[in-house]
């Protein structure tokens, strides 16, 4: 489970890990414990908030950020960032209401194109990335143009008749049912969380991944293909943007210009305060995944408050600098 | 590094030519952002003779150059960041905030309006601090300081100003862009000069220090972290002059105006030949750059290409350019070893 640490000369005694963890177990039970906080808080402020339907609320909007961060967790572990998610969620969700018109026979169909979307677009940034060498920020803000004006271009700017659909009701059953009295948006973010916690931590794609983030060069040495993990990597980014935006629409019905834009920082923010170290090598799902709650809860508990929405981009920006000021500073200093 | 020159006894005008190709070498981006730039005009002066069979005028080229005016600020801003290895992603953020700002208290007499501009350019001045300190005090990764600063400045700027609206006095707005002849071309040119003054001054040299190795920089007493500083607070004022340049041509203020500039604005560093991995390139480039940006837009304008497909086209021409250069970067590098 835990990182192959590089064997190191005779280190100083390490200080005793609190609760026997280390560094990166001890971000995601800060993570978890903030959840838990904010929940507290929130139900002191407001009674009821902590109340089954209130968490289940807060866990239903946390899993459309959650699963947007799996995909940014995963590039970011290797050291890069996707910033074409929001144009990728976007157009996600049109494509799957233009594609199946609102139509449940063509739901099955809409889905496949609308993921097999995602994960080419992400494929390409991959490729950018690890074969023509495009810098990671570069080759993804240049994606999210590209995907934004072919969006607004190919629905005229979303005037078009079919964008008008709505999801299939298949569709917007998956978020909105329930079973054994769970949403099943939740069911299955948390078969995600286990799925990727998983495939993170006890498969070679997972090992490789953390390898590549510790340190690129010695990967390739050892054999690892550093190209095909990293496509692989932004491609399975892009197919988790296209599966928020599939449940996203579903959730609201309808598409809507500008609906993925709030999730760039968002899975940013997530991946941050679930302890990923922004320089890659660093972090778990898990962590992540807590961290979305914790977000979700604490923009839930001041939108109660009245807090305006400008208030949330000032709020989030702060809470990020502030941990990565906690942790995430660069070691070596120049 | 270029290789040292043979020790021989070369010609001397051998030797001049060897200067020459190898200067031509180090600013090969700046001179084919320059040659790209022209080559996109004569486009442009093509299309549009194609379209209304008539060469485009003075007021053509005043409003075009006035466009583009604010790209070529925060594109001369971000140059100076990413010649020192960093990135602002911040700036459409404070575009924001200083052009909801100018909105609102430039008010309408002649003290108000420079005591306004020049608090909105202070303002810029300290949001770029706050960047530069998180990145160079703090030592924390710019992308994600700049992403979360954005955020925050984009916050700001609608608290300041939650509805296009506001006043911009008329005479600023008339010295400023109207003023029926291409006085923008004069202050590019101005910006190139000064960029040639700052590029051999102290500070510039401590910038491409920095940025093309910041141990060496700092074991040659280059203060790092104070050049980092100013790296970043010279792109928030640059940020601020766009933002008010953005407000005195639309005469109102938007606290979205500055969204796109995120973008766009690394964009005309790229086009203009600066390198994203810090210490190469030139300023008087990103004027290039962004004139080129625009000249893009024009040229698809009039070509009857829809604008709702910009963006896409200037992610493309983005990933392009960075490619291009890169491999015209990895021949002359061959060439040369």
């Amino acid at each position: 489970m835990t990182e192959p640490v590089p064997a190191a000369p005779p280190a100083p005694p390490p200080r005793r890990p609190f609760l026997g963890l280390n560094a990166e177990r001890r971000h995601i039970l800060y993570a978890m414990a903030a959840a838990v906080v904010v929940f507290a808080v929130g139900a002191a402020v407001r009674p009821g908030f902590a109340s089954p339907a209130g968490i289940s609320a807060v866990l239903l909007v946390a899993s459309f950020v959650g699963l947007v961060a799996a995909g940014q967790t995963f590039v970011i572990l290797i050291g890069g960032i996707d910033l074409s998610i929001p144009a990728v969620l976007n157009a996600a969700a049109i494509l799957l209401v233009t594609s199946t018109l609102g139509d449940d026979s063509r739901a099955l169909y809409g889905v496949t194109l609308t993921l097999a979307m995602g994960a080419g677009l992400g494929l390409l940034n991959g490729v950018g990335v690890a074969i023509l060498g495009v810098p990671a920020v570069i080759m993804t803000l240049a994606m999210n143009g590209i995907v934004e004006g072919l969006m607004l271009g190919l629905s005229g700017g979303l005037t078009c008749q079919a964008c008008a659909s709505y999801a299939p009701p298949v569709v917007q059953a998956a978020v909105h049912g329930t079973v054994f009295g769970l949403p099943l948006a939740l069911v299955i973010w948390g078969g995600i969380i286990i799925v990727v916690s998983i495939v993170l931590s006890f498969t070679t794609f997972g090992r490789r991944t953390y390898a590549i983030g510790n340190n690129a060069v010695a990967s390739h040495l050892a054999g690892i293909n550093v190209p095909l993990t990293t496509i692989l990597l932004y491609a399975l980014s892009g197919l988790f943007a296209a599966l928020a935006g599939i449940l996203l629409v579903g959730f609201g019905g309808q598409a809507s210009l500008g609906m993925g834009t709030p999730y760039l920082f968002e899975s940013i923010a997530a991946a941050v305060v679930g302890g990923v170290s922004i320089l890659g090598g660093r972090g778990h799902y898990l962590g992540v995944a807590a961290g979305a709650i914790s977000l979700v809860a604490l923009t839930t508990v001041l939108q109660t408050l009245n807090m305006p929405e400008y208030g949330r981009d000032i709020l989030y920006g702060v809470v990020v600098i502030a941990l990565l000021l906690a942790y995430g500073r660069e070691q070596d200093s120049v | 590094m270029p290789p040292s020159p043979p020790a021989t006894s070369a010609a001397p005008q051998r030797r001049t030519n060897q200067v020459l190709l190898r200067s031509l070498a180090q600013n090969f981006g700046l001179v084919l952002a320059w040659l790209v730039l022209i080559a996109s005009i004569a486009i442009y002066a093509a299309t549009y003779y194609a379209q209304l069979s008539a060469l485009p005028g003075s007021f053509e080229i005043t409003s075009t150059v006035n466009n583009t005016m604010p790209l070529v600020l925060t594109g001369l801003g971000q140059a100076i960041v990413i010649l020192t290895r960093g990135l602002d992603l911040s700036v459409g953020g404070i575009i924001d905030v200083t052009n909801a700002l100018a909105a609102l208290y430039l008010g309408t007499t002649l003290t108000s309006v420079v005591l306004g501009t020049i608090g909105i350019l202070v303002v810029g001045a300290l949001l770029g601090l706050v960047n530069g300190a998180l990145v160079a005090i703090g030592r924390l990764q710019p992308i994600v300081v700049t992403i979360a600063t954005l955020s925050i400045y984009q916050g700001l700027a609608i608290m300041i100003l939650p509805q296009p609206g506001g006043a911009i006095p008329p005479a600023f707005s008339s010295i400023l862009v109207n003023s029926g002849a291409p006085w923008a071309l004069v202050y590019c040119g101005a910006f190139a000069l000064l960029w040639m003054v700052l590029r051999r001054s102290r500070l510039g040299v401590s910038i491409y220090a920095v940025g093309n190795d910041p141990a060496s920089a700092s074991a040659n007493g280059i203060s790092v972290v104070r050049t980092r500083l100013i790296a970043y607070v010279l792109s928030g004022v640059a940020s601020a002059a766009a933002g008010l340049f953005l407000a005195a041509s639309a005469t109102a203020g938007d606290a979205t105006a500055g969204n796109s500039y995120t973008l766009t604005s690394i964009v005309a560093v790229v086009l203009g030949g600066v390198s994203l991995f810090g210490g190469r390139g030139s300023g008087i480039g990103a004027i290039a750059g962004a004139l080129l940006t625009t000249m893009i837009v024009n040229i698809l304008f009039f070509s009857h290409v829809d604008p709702l497909y910009q963006s896409f086209y200037e992610g493309l021409f983005l990933v392009v350019a960075v490619v291009l250069t890169m491999a015209i970067g990895r021949l002359v590098k061959r060439r040369r070893t």
